[in-house]
């Protein structure tokens, strides 16, 4: 198989926030007030953006409560007392991917991953508003929400997450769960593994990158396959890869996929999925039609819907927002008082949960240099790190550390820009997988939550 | 081996947070460096998660992060973490954290 290395990328998860509606309230917040003050402004002759002025507040509206939505909301109040930050955010709590794969392995409960924005609100006087984003004026730096409210700030953070590529045939049907947003997803695909008879056929598939969380599938897989083994003997695991091979941590994936688990995967590179059928239970794929028991469909991404919804798709042939890596603000012109962190931007960083709490670091630090009048930090470091799962107690690992450059050639597309690149003695693997690593897992999930959430 | 990268430092008890949000502190040097420690250290490597490395000596974190460089601390994560920042950028960090109390 093709050995491409991609740099960097971290477990699971990363910016999940998806925006719909959903009852909450807010406890009052003078930036809020000034802001719903602001509703209905058509009706008037006063501008929105008079709501903006001679405030003793700056105010920022942060779009999006996933790792990196939530820590950019914390990380501005924190770092800067002087701005309001209202964090829209259409579910009341957050339901972490990063460990969700352990789920389906029956090794925890959805509950046990999820957080609440409780912390956020009083111990930083952050203001929630919980409900569903429907336009974004990027340039006046409004934000409309589906009860008619219009919030206006200085500036606007999003987080949206991904979404997904329609899959032609797959309709509404629920056969072929993506479990790539955990909750209800992860619920039903663990329940359908459940009740797979023994010597059943399970297929996962991957996507073309970029994908959220680089060796999220593989490890995926691992899991599965040792799952099998115990809980039922005799099946088997087809992995259907998108991409010319595995995209990440190469060696541990191929001894695990060949060596340790070679009885139960079957890995097919370049096996592209077509569509598919419900009915029968079948993939048609580059590679052949391929029919499983149960069928992990994780389709190919692109950034939260919103960000194509506000014109912010400019990067990666219209599928992710192109940002300036020194604020992460928006690269279309006119649109530089919108930032875009974490899954949703492209950037050479990986999409991934704890990247995106670094990239929402970055971006909060920036943000309280420019409304103080300042500009952003000239040399901004970022790291990934993340652990896999190669069975249902062992662990890998991956890191890298990400130093800003000014102009950078990128060897793929030519062409020199500014970007964050990898340190190439900082980006590796663990050889090989332990239980200790499996522990420290526990440990810096329980950390990164903290510092995103708490 | 060692492969664990705790430090063995006493926990530091850190006061009711009502204040933190009053600290405005705009640019601090070395502030945003350190934030990519708090992933695993916590906010302000105060924990939870593992070592705590706020309020040492000044030099104390910086010694740390050259042996993990070294190769002195095992083949663990932090050797590979280590070797992603520059001299200045360790000594800048290093400053904050002990900053940090």
């Amino acid at each position: 198989m093709d050995r491409r290395i991609f740099l960097g990328s971290a477990l699971a998860g990363a910016v999940g926030a998806t925006l719909s509606a959903c009852g909450g309230g807010s406890e009052a917040d003078p930036a809020l007030e000034l802001a719903s003050s602001s509703r209905r402004t058509t009706t008037t002759t006063t501008p929105t953006t008079t709501t903006a002025a001679a405030s003793a507040k700056s105010r920022v509206i942060v779009i999006g409560g996933g790792m990196g939505g939530a820590t950019v909301a914390k990380y501005l109040r924190l770092w800067g007392d002087a701005i309001a930050v209202t964090l829209v955010e259409r579910m009341p709590t957050y339901t972490s991917n990063i460990m969700s794969s352990l789920v389906l392995s029956g090794q925890r409960t959805v509950s046990s991953l999820s957080y609440s924005y409780d912390t956020l609100r009083s111990k930083y006087g952050i203001t929630t508003v919980f409900g569903e984003v429907v336009a974004i004026d990027p340039v006046g730096a409004k934000v409309t929400l589906a009860n008619g409210t219009v919030l206006t700030a200085d500036r606007i953070v999003m987080a949206p997450g991904i979404s997904f590529d329609t899959v032609p045939g797959l309709g509404t049907s629920d056969k072929m769960p993506h479990a790539w947003q955990a909750g209800p997803q992860t619920t039903l695909l663990a329940n359908q593994l459940k009740a797979m008879p023994t010597r059943g056929v399970v297929v996962l598939t991957i996507p073309k990158t970029p994908y959220r969380c680089p060796p999220g599938p593989y490890e995926r897989a691992c899991l599965i396959a040792d799952w099998l083994k115990v809980k039922k003997p005799g099946s088997k695991l087809i992995v259907l890869d998108a991409n010319p091979g595995i995209v990440t941590e190469v060696d541990n994936f191929t001894n695990a996929f060949m060596g340790l688990h070679g009885n139960v995967i079957e890995y097919h590179a370049n096996a592209e999925v077509t569509s598919v059928d419900p009915s029968s239970m079948s993939l048609f794929t580059t590679a052949g039609t391929i029919r499983g028991d149960v069928i992990n469909m994780i389709p190919r991404q692109r950034a939260g819907s919103l960000i194509a919804t506000a014109g912010l798709n400019n990067a990666t042939e219209g599928r992710f927002a192109g940002v300036n890596v020194l604020s992460y603000a928006s690269t279309v012109s006119g649109a530089s008082k919108v930032h875009v962190i974490g899954d949703s931007s492209a950037t050479t960083q990986p999409k991934a949960g704890h990247i995106a709490n670094q990239e929402a670091k970055v971006c909060a630090d920036a943000i309280s240099r420019i409304l103080s009048g300042g500009s952003p930090d000239p040399a901004p470091v970022t790291n990934s790190a993340c652990f896999s799962t190669i069975t249902m107690s062992q662990a890998s690992w991956l890191t890298a550390v990400f130093q800003y450059n000014p102009a950078w050639l990128n060897p793929a597309t030519g062409i020199t820009g500014p970007a964050m690149v990898p340190v190439a003695a900082s980006s590796a693997a663990s050889t090989g997988w332990n239980k200790e690593n499996f522990e420290d897992m526990g440990e810096w999930f329980k950390a990164l939550m903290a510092d995103s959430f708490a | 081996m060692i492969k664990r990268f705790r430090v063995l430092i006493p926990l530091v008890v850190v006061a009711a947070a009502a204040s933190t949000a009053a600290q405005a502190q705009v640019g601090q040097a070395g502030r945003l460096l350190a934030s990519n420690c708090f992933q695993c250290h916590g906010t302000n490597g105060k924990g939870p998660g593992f070592d705590d490395i706020n309020g040492k000596s000044v030099g104390e974190i910086y010694k740390k992060l050259k042996e993990f460089q070294a190769g002195k601390e095992g083949n663990g994560i932090m050797a590979k973490h280590a070797l992603g920042y520059t001299d200045a950028q360790l000594v800048a960090l290093d400053k904050w954290l002990s900053t940090q109390r």
